[in-house]
């Protein structure tokens, strides 16, 4: 039962990410084809869960190609994700899908 | 050469596009690597479905799945290296 | 490639294509800092990968898919090896 529940995850996990890729892609064609640009950037840092290194590689690069966000950088102790945002008046909902992408990786490893 | 795939390659392209017009206009180096890494890889996924669906071959699908593999893995990490060396050498105003 | 819709179509990706890599070397040429070099460098080679790609179909030959593998591994090696030595040169 166990096993089939982690399948399940592990077969859901690339449509969500493909979902995703959509989704970045209109919204960084439209804000760029658009005269004006609503962007504005920054930087915000996010507590990390996982501390593997294939965790983390499976969390920073969905993280680069979701909706305006790019991974920067990780520091020495696994603590916090250092996150570039494109749009940064909309840093909670950004955080917290940050966070969903997080559980998801969290329920595939464990 | 079916609709479909002519399609596919001309959306490709055009995502090739935005990204560069991207590159052009945004306003500081992070926020050109949003443009160059996201949208570049999703024009070549593109351009690769269109050879896949054009050649309709099992080897020529296999050779596309590699490259897709090789480009996803490797465009966040190249974006990662650059945007250490920016902030190492601290020029990233204009 | 007879019908006029699908040459249509793919000379219009080339166009775009070439439009791409026009604007790309501007950037390039320009760039104000190195670092904004590296990243239209790497655009260049992705630009270059979709050119053989398109070429492939035009020709229908499938032997140009081999050139995509191998350029999108050297674009990787180039790309990192340039900014590390950015980093390291102070």
């Amino acid at each position: 039962m166990n096993v089939l529940k982690k399948i399940y995850y592990i077969i859901l996990f690339p449509l969500y990410y493909l979902f995703k890729l959509v989704k970045a892609n209109l919204f960084l064609a439209w804000d760029i084809l658009t005269p004006k640009m609503m962007i504005n950037p920054g930087f915000t840092r996010i507590r990390l869960e996982i501390s593997s290194d294939f965790g983390l590689l499976l969390l920073s690069n969905p993280v680069s190609m979701t909706p305006g966000t790019l991974s920067q950088d990780i520091d020495r102790e696994r603590k916090f994700l250092e996150v570039h945002l494109l749009y940064m008046d909309q840093r909670e909902v950004t955080e917290h899908e940050v966070r969903d992408i997080m559980t998801k990786i969290k329920r595939i490893l464990e | 050469m079916t609709a479909l795939t002519s399609i596919l390659l001309f959306l490709g392209s055009v995502f090739i596009l935005i990204a560069s017009i991207g590159l052009l206009r945004f306003r500081e180096s992070f926020s050109r690597m949003h443009a160059t890494t996201k949208a570049t890889s999703f024009g070549l996924l593109l351009i690769l479905a269109g050879v896949v669906f054009y050649f309709l071959s099992f080897i020529v699908a296999i050779k596309a799945l590699l490259v897709i593999v090789f480009v996803y893995l490797t465009a966040p990490l190249a974006a990662h290296s650059i945007s250490k060396t920016v902030r190492n050498t601290g020029k990233n105003k204009r | 490639m007879e019908s006029t819709f699908e040459n249509t179509m793919i000379i219009l990706s080339f166009s775009a294509l070439l439009m791409a890599l026009l604007i790309t070397l501007y950037r390039l040429m320009r760039g104000p800092s190195s670092s904004d070099r590296i990243i239209a460098l790497d655009l260049v080679v992705s630009v270059v990968m979709g050119f053989i790609l398109l070429y492939s179909v035009l020709v229908s030959k499938e032997i140009y898919v081999d050139i995509a593998i191998v350029i999108s591994l050297i674009s990787f090696m180039g790309t990192i090896s340039i900014s590390i030595y950015l980093r390291h040169k102070k």
